[in-house]
């Protein structure tokens, strides 16, 4: 089994008279750990199904390891996928459910039964080969779809939402199992979801879906620091981060009367941006932009104040060991200007 | 609550009378002899007798060759019927094919003619084709009623089942076929097993196309019962016994296909999934 590498080209789906996708273009790399980021009808499902041969695309190209496989049925792709529902087959059993790939792919009995233990193993569900799926918890559950996804070795692991029915902790715990599972597989993974958090943490490299397109595509940190829209930086964070309509001035932006300079808005004179700052970037200060404190809260460790600017809501990290803004009080805000994200007004780019 | 408990069993016991009355009568009547049926007050207690039994099977007037005639035809259009009934079902719960609504009605539709309007002319259509009094004839004819409604029912059991499970078989490359066979079938085994007993029980009990299109050759059961009414006088014993003899092979049926009608089946198969 060697890991697959993936092309999509120019792929167009309509449903009717809905675009779903508007021209998807992407690649990736052997070995690495996708992921498909995006708020939910963004399009990122109905790229995971057409990478799986389940829906057939309208234009456009797939390929796998460079042969053309956009024609080719689901059981023809060297693919295996999770589904958010798991699709378990009811009436099997784990041992079944799990070795039904190779039953289809005519294996051997012996051979069928080592693999599925082996894969079983893998995830730790060898103790229940005999149970139905009707008997086994979610997290189980969830185990023997992985477990029936890699019993066949596929090049290419398809993941729909998977951890989305699990509960919150046991969801941070397979999020770190599926990372080390893909690795110790040497698989390319292509991972759906529309958590950040989780496409964040566990992506080589992510790409950010919104109607049916793809906005930005990179690693965590490049998506996470530098944003390629104002729609991205929106989506990208917890709390979000501020978006601040303004306007450039002498090489400075302009917020409520507050100019703070950024040397990268040479020859942007007039414009109308919006500038987007994280929480942790905004400082309460001596000077600067005036602002009533409306609420704050903490937020488990980190303390958050929400500010009102002009009649925008701007929200603040309070920096630990620092004062804590009473409610109702008048203060002074800065912008880390080496933390600033300028995006055109009109068009929602970068500047 | 107490008092809603023992008004929903009054209500159930009254019910389970009301239904197991008829049978229980016809039970009790076969196994009386032709004079004490005709005792009036009815005799509640009486010598029972399988003398009955004895004549409609052994007899003169035995029914076992019109058993046999109703076995093939009643087997034979359930047979046919699945054969045909699950792809074309399967195939209208899952495929986007244009007219997929209107088909539906459509086969409610044909379910809507009154049987005696269709009686002569598929009659006089039999009769051309050589085929009154044979078996194909009158299983043709059934299956024009069943297959419509087997399809109808089977549908509604396929579209339950959540699409993922044919979309895994297939990515477990199982094809279309596999996947019908291996997932998809045993998941609607309860609504196929429902079916085989309506279609079965439907042209087991169906008497006015036998009686029109049978003959010597074929007759069955019910045909055969009529024959215990006639002008002079009314074997009722007879004719009883003859109805309790009809009802095994169907009951016998019930019992094998109520073991596959196992509601819940796919609970737990897909979390958070469902119809769509």
């Amino acid at each position: 089994m060697t890991a697959a590498r993936v092309e999509l080209e120019g792929i167009v789906k309509r449903h009717g008279a809905v675009t779903a996708l508007a021209g998807i273009d992407l690649e990736v790399r052997a070995g690495e750990f996708f992921s498909l980021l995006g708020p939910s009808g963004s399009g990122k499902t109905t790229t995971l199904r057409i990478l799986a041969g389940l829906e057939r695309a309208d234009a456009g190209t797939v390929r796998v390891n460079g042969e053309d496989v956009t024609r080719l049925e689901p059981g023809e792709r060297d693919v295996a996928m999770v589904f958010q529902s798991y699709a378990l087959y009811p009436h099997m059993t784990v041992a079944e459910n799990i070795g039904f790939p190779l039953k289809m792919t005519g294996f051997p009995k012996d051979q069928i039964f080592q693999s599925v233990k082996e894969a079983a193993a893998r995830v730790r569900i060898d103790h229940l080969l005999d149970r139905k799926p009707g008997q086994l918890s979610g997290g189980q559950q969830q185990r023997c779809a992985l477990a029936r996804a890699i019993v066949r070795k596929p090049a290419l692991f398809l993941l729909d939402e998977p951890l989305s029915n699990l509960d919150a902790k046991l969801r941070v715990e397979t999020r770190v199992e599926l990372k080390r599972l893909q690795r110790a597989l040497n698989v390319t993974a292509v991972y759906v979801t529309h958590d950040q958090e989780e496409a964040l943490s566990l992506s080589d490299r992510l790409a950010v879906f919104m109607d049916g397109r793809i906005v930005q595509v990179g690693t965590p940190e490049e998506v996470f620091s530098r944003p390629a829209t104002v729609a991205v930086a929106g989506f990208l964070g917890n709390p979000p981060m501020n978006l601040i309509p303004a306007r450039v001035r002498a090489g400075a932006v302009e917020v409520e009367g507050h100019s703070t300079p950024l040397a990268s808005l040479k020859g942007f004179d007039g414009k109308d941006v919006v500038v987007g700052v994280r929480p942790s970037a905004v400082r309460i200060a001596a000077d600067g932009i005036p602002a009533s404190v409306t609420m704050s809260e903490a937020l488990g460790e980190d303390f958050y104040a929400d500010l009102l600017v002009g009649e925008l809501l701007v929200r603040a990290k309070i920096p630990a060991g620092a004062p804590r803004p009473a409610e109702r009080a008048e203060v002074r805000l800065q912008l880390d200007p080496g933390a600033l994200h300028v995006f055109d007004k009109a068009s929602g780019e970068r500047l | 609550m107490r008092v809603r408990n023992v008004l929903l069993l009054g209500g159930a016991a009254l019910m389970m009378v009301v239904w197991t009355f008829p049978v229980l009568w016809g039970l009790l009547t076969s196994l009386k002899s032709e004079r004490d049926v005709l005792a009036y007050p009815p005799s509640i207690l009486f010598e029972p007798t399988l003398g009955n039994y004895a004549d409609v099977l052994f007899g003169a007037t035995t029914i076992l060759p019109n058993l046999v005639s109703s076995v093939i035809v009643a087997g034979l259009t359930t047979a046919l019927t699945m054969l045909f009934a699950i792809p074309a079902a399967y195939a209208l719960s899952r495929l986007d094919l244009p007219l997929r609504k209107a088909s539906g009605f459509y086969v409610l539709a044909t379910q809507m003619l009154p049987p005696v309007g269709l009686v002569i002319p598929y009659f006089l259509i039999l009769r051309r084709i050589g085929w009154t009094d044979t078996y194909q004839g009158l299983v043709l004819v059934y299956l024009t009623f069943a297959l419509p409604f087997a399809v109808w029912l089977l549908v509604s059991y396929f579209e339950e089942i959540p699409r993922e499970m044919e979309e895994a078989a297939l990515l477990d490359r199982a094809g279309r076929l596999r996947a019908l066979w291996h997932v998809i079938l045993p998941q609607a085994k309860g609504g196929i097993a429902v079916t085989v007993i309506f279609v079965f029980l439907n042209s087991w009990n169906e008497f006015l196309f036998a009686v029109v299109l049978g003959g010597n050759t074929v007759r069955t059961v019910t045909v055969a019962m009529f024959n215990f009414i006639s002008l002079e006088q009314t074997q009722w014993a007879r004719l009883a016994a003859a109805a309790m003899a009809g009802m095994a092979p169907v009951i016998v049926l019930g019992l094998i296909a109520q073991k596959h009608i196992v509601k819940g089946l796919t609970v737990g198969a897909v979390k958070g999934g469902g119809r769509r």
